[in-house]
């Protein structure tokens, strides 16, 4: 069944690890090692769309951040100012810090979400395993899992770094000790948060992670506010860099870990003759910190883990009570134009997503970041040329239409999936199973289509765009919540999996990857047929009064995209409920 | 072999078990039953030390497991209610997994897997992976692995819950075999009926309060009623007094 080592190999390396790191840690890699080789032989013997579609995704991204950093970095290279080397390390200093908080937080929620909240780490507690290992195999687990982002996107950007640098070899081979050195110490500071918090404020333990989250995400959009603006309001001249590199003096800190990998790595692209020396002693410093961070991470984890454990079991009244909500009545106006039964799956579904706060966190720290951008529209409008507020309000729309796709895919499509075992439930209700689908489609359409087409409105007014454009928008906006509704609903019952319970992995499974896909594809076909002609024309020549040409333009394409947008809506519909009502519980 | 002296345990402000103490030897098949919310899981998830008691020990072969769980459970094996297997592990390797992390030396852990694996009737699947296993399947491979380091306590949460009427059989012979053998078996089951079958004693337990414990002869002259033991607890658990403690809930449900 398995990729299997050799068992004469097996038999003479597992003891002598063993007898250097330890029968448990041992026991532990070898259980990761073959976990993971099952699991890669299965994807093999199965059918090769999924981890192709994957890759794919994966590929464009990487060739996506790659090129674009390539572009910065040799336009930074070609303008010869006199502070280049110091906004480079500016940049690096920035990624680094950015992308080392995010490492804090999600190995954090992903840790606590493994050590205390799954069933692996119970059946593992009641054997005879000492707890800081256990707390270490979980820990690898969080750390890779969490760090492929940061490879993903900060691998592009640093090869690129080196190519337009024109980096010595060891260069790419100090890239990757770099990273693996850095990614312990957000990841040891994370884990330990996460001790620290289930251990002395239990009760508020998720809600704390996740604002911890929201704010860091707060701050980064502030800051790169603050960056935008300096450089689109000021040539980029000494006085102006100056200032930049000032505002975001404290990710330049010596102390700052952000700063040690991005000045190794900025000595390794050098080739000078000291600066290989240099390179190596910042990744002692970083490999040194870390590992110390780890040992004492697992050192508090041999105390506060099981400690840990029992807090969360004990910290609080395990009952809490739930009953009718204000929040309820919000979508009392949707009984009008669905039927009552529907109305009761859909007050089910605004529940459920209410009472998870790992749902809707997220949602509350998208609209944040949203509202953010849009409070700064006018900031950048301003007296901006009509270009720019053209491009601009087309760029507020797609930004919009993405935050549904997101949406959607994230929160929508797992919907049918999260049913799962419960099925049965919904299966036996008197009721047409087209419902259950209806349902959904309701509670996603009405939530989006209010925030979207509010938002819509708002940056079109305060961009004061031409009535072509105030008119297109919103159509443009409920042509895409409505199909890319009805696209998570309808293929999250087509390509349910009943058996996972966790939303994020049903979400980035082979059925959501897919539908994130086809969302994309049809946010960008919907927008360029119903608003494209229009801006292209309004970019032409400012003018209501088009030609007869353009408006059959506009209004032929438009046709098309309204088709295609109710194609969209019906179709995955379609399949969706022709699935769900073949389907066996 | 199992004590729990005056144990307690409280979830906030409510309580969950009230000075338990139990003392169970060695080669005893000891049930422990009680109503829904009795304290029954919280008593079982003490005894392995996935919660430590507000007050009171829990010792294991003479190992309290807050101080010395290590050792403590090296002597047992749980089967909980809900029984965890590695979904992208084959049932052999789930169980060689095991008998390592019990320390089982090659040769022992070769031989012991096989013996298991007979035992359970397990061989038309233990190759699969486990994701693929029915419930009788993922039961009895549970039950194969909790047995393959031979502990000296066997703690079991509602072992019979969806197995057919000859998994049930032969799962009973086992306990019975194992108690035979010397290990000490903590049943916690509302199947009556087997518990009347096979228990050497039995514990009752009602909003986390030791209400009776005995031979069946014991629980029935307790009773004053010499019914089955289905009659025995529906009267010990109705009389049994629901003290509503300042720190219960409002609405006046216990349980754990």
């Amino acid at each position: 069944m398995s990729v299997a080592i050799p068992s004469s190999v097996r038999e003479r390396v597992w003891p002598l690890l063993s007898a250097v790191f330890g029968r448990q840690t041992v026991l532990f890699l070898r259980l990761q090692m073959r976990l993971m080789t099952n699991s890669i032989t299965i994807l093999l013997r199965q059918s090769p769309i999924r981890p192709l579609t994957v890759f794919s995704v994966m590929a464009v991204i990487f060739i996506f951040v790659f090129l674009v950093s390539v572009e910065g970095f040799a336009f930074i290279k070609m303008q010869k100012l006199a502070l280049t080397d110091q906004i480079v390390g500016m940049v690096l200093d920035f990624l680094f810090l950015s992308l080392g908080i995010m490492l804090v937080f999600s190995t954090a929620l992903l840790l606590y979400a493994s050590l205390f909240a799954s069933p692996e780490t119970s059946f593992l507690l009641s054997k005879p395993v000492a707890a800081d290992k256990v707390f270490a195999y979980k820990f690898h687990g969080a750390v890779a899992f969490s760090s492929w982002a940061f490879l993903l996107l900060g691998a592009p950007v640093l090869i690129a770094y080196g190519l337009i640098g024109e980096a010595p070899w060891h260069y790419y081979i100090l890239l990757g000790l770099f990273f693996l050195g850095f990614v312990l110490l957000p990841g040891s500071i994370g884990a330990l948060l996460c001790l620290l918090v289930v251990n002395f404020v239990p009760r508020q333990r998720k809600t704390l992670l996740i604002l911890g989250a929201g704010l860091f995400l707060l701050g980064l959009a502030t800051l790169v506010y603050q960056a935008c603006f300096i450089a689109q309001n000021e040539s980029l001249d000494r006085e102006a860099s100056g200032r930049l590199l000032n505002r975001l003096g404290f990710a330049r800190s010596v102390l700052a870990p952000s700063h040690w990998v991005s000045s190794g790595l900025r000595a390794a692209e050098r080739n000078g003759s000291n600066d290989l020396g240099l390179s190596l002693y910042y990744l002692a410093l970083i490999w040194s910190n870390g590992l110390l961070a780890y040992l004492a991470t697992t050192w508090s984890a041999s105390v506060l883990y099981r400690r840990g454990v029992n807090r969360i079991a004990t910290g609080g009244s395990l009952r809490r009570r739930y009953g009718e909500s204000w929040l309820d009545k919000l979508l009392a106006p949707v009984q009008v134009f669905v039927r009552p039964s529907t109305y009761l799956l859909l007050v089910k579904d605004f529940r459920t997503f209410r009472r998870d706060p790992a749902q809707w966190a997220q949602v509350v720290v998208f609209c944040g970041l949203l509202l953010l951008a849009f409070f700064n529209i006018g900031v950048f409008s301003g007296d901006s040329p009509w270009v720019y507020i053209n491009n601009l309000s087309a760029g507020t729309v797609l930004l919009i239409g993405l935050l549904v796709a997101v949406y959607n895919g994230r929160f929508i499509f797992p919907l049918m999936s999260l049913e799962g075992r419960k099925f049965w439930i919904l299966g036996l209700l008197p009721i047409d199973r087209a419902q259950l689908l209806w349902g959904k489609f309701a509670f996603s359409a009405t939530m989006m289509l209010g925030f979207a087409e509010v938002l819509t409105i708002f940056s079109d007014l305060m961009l004061g765009v031409p009535w072509l454009l105030a008119i297109v928008h919103p159509l443009t906006m409920l042509v895409l919540v409505l199909g890319l509704s009805a696209m998570s609903v309808g293929l999250g019952a087509l390509l349910a999996d009943f058996r996972e319970t966790n939303p994020a992995k049903i979400a980035s499974g082979f059925g959501g990857t897919l539908n994130s896909i086809i969302g994309l594809l049809f946010l960008l076909i919907a927008f360029t047929l119903i608003s494209g002609p229009s801006h292209a024309w309004l970019m032409l020549d400012r003018r209501d009064d088009l030609s007869w040409f353009a408006w059959s333009t506009i209004l032929i394409a438009m046709t098309v995209g309204l088709a295609i947008g109710l194609t969209a809506l019906i179709l995955p519909l379609r399949l969706g409920l022709q699935s769900i009502r073949r389907r066996e519980f | 072999m199992i004590k729990l002296d005056h144990v307690t345990k409280s979830y906030g402000p409510r309580t969950a078990v009230r000075d338990l103490s139990l003392d169970i030897g060695e080669g005893e098949l000891f049930a422990f039953l009680g109503p829904n919310g009795a304290g029954k899981t919280t008593t079982i998830k003490m005894m392995v030390g996935l919660l430590f008691p507000t007050s009171g020990r829990v010792l294991i072969g003479g190992h309290d497991l807050r101080t010395d769980g290590e050792r403590a459970r090296l002597l047992l094996s749980y089967v909980p209610d809900q029984p965890f297997l590695y979904e992208k592990l084959t049932g052999r390797e789930f169980l060689q997994f095991i008998a390592d992390m019990y320390g089982l030396s090659s040769n022992t852990s070769r031989d012991r897997i096989e013996e298991v694996i007979d035992m359970f009737q397990l061989a038309d699947f233990i190759d699969d992976l486990t994701e693929r296993y029915s419930h009788g399947m993922r039961q009895r491979t549970v039950f194969a692995s909790a047995l393959v380091h031979q502990p000296k306590v066997l703690i079991v949460d509602e072992p019979t819950v969806g197995l057919d009427p000859r998994s049930v059989r032969i799962l009973k012979n086992l306990l019975r075999k194992q108690a035979d053998s010397g290990t000490t078996i903590f049943l916690s089951s509302h199947s009556l009926d087997v518990v009347e079958e096979l228990a050497d004693r039995i514990a009752i337990v009602d909003h986390g309060r030791l209400i009776s414990c005995g031979s069946l002869e014991h629980l029935r002259s307790h009773a004053e009623l010499d019914g089955s033991l289905e009659d025995v607890f529906l009267r010990l658990t109705e009389e049994a007094p629901a003290e509503v403690s300042p720190t219960r809930d409002a609405d006046g449900k216990g349980g754990a």
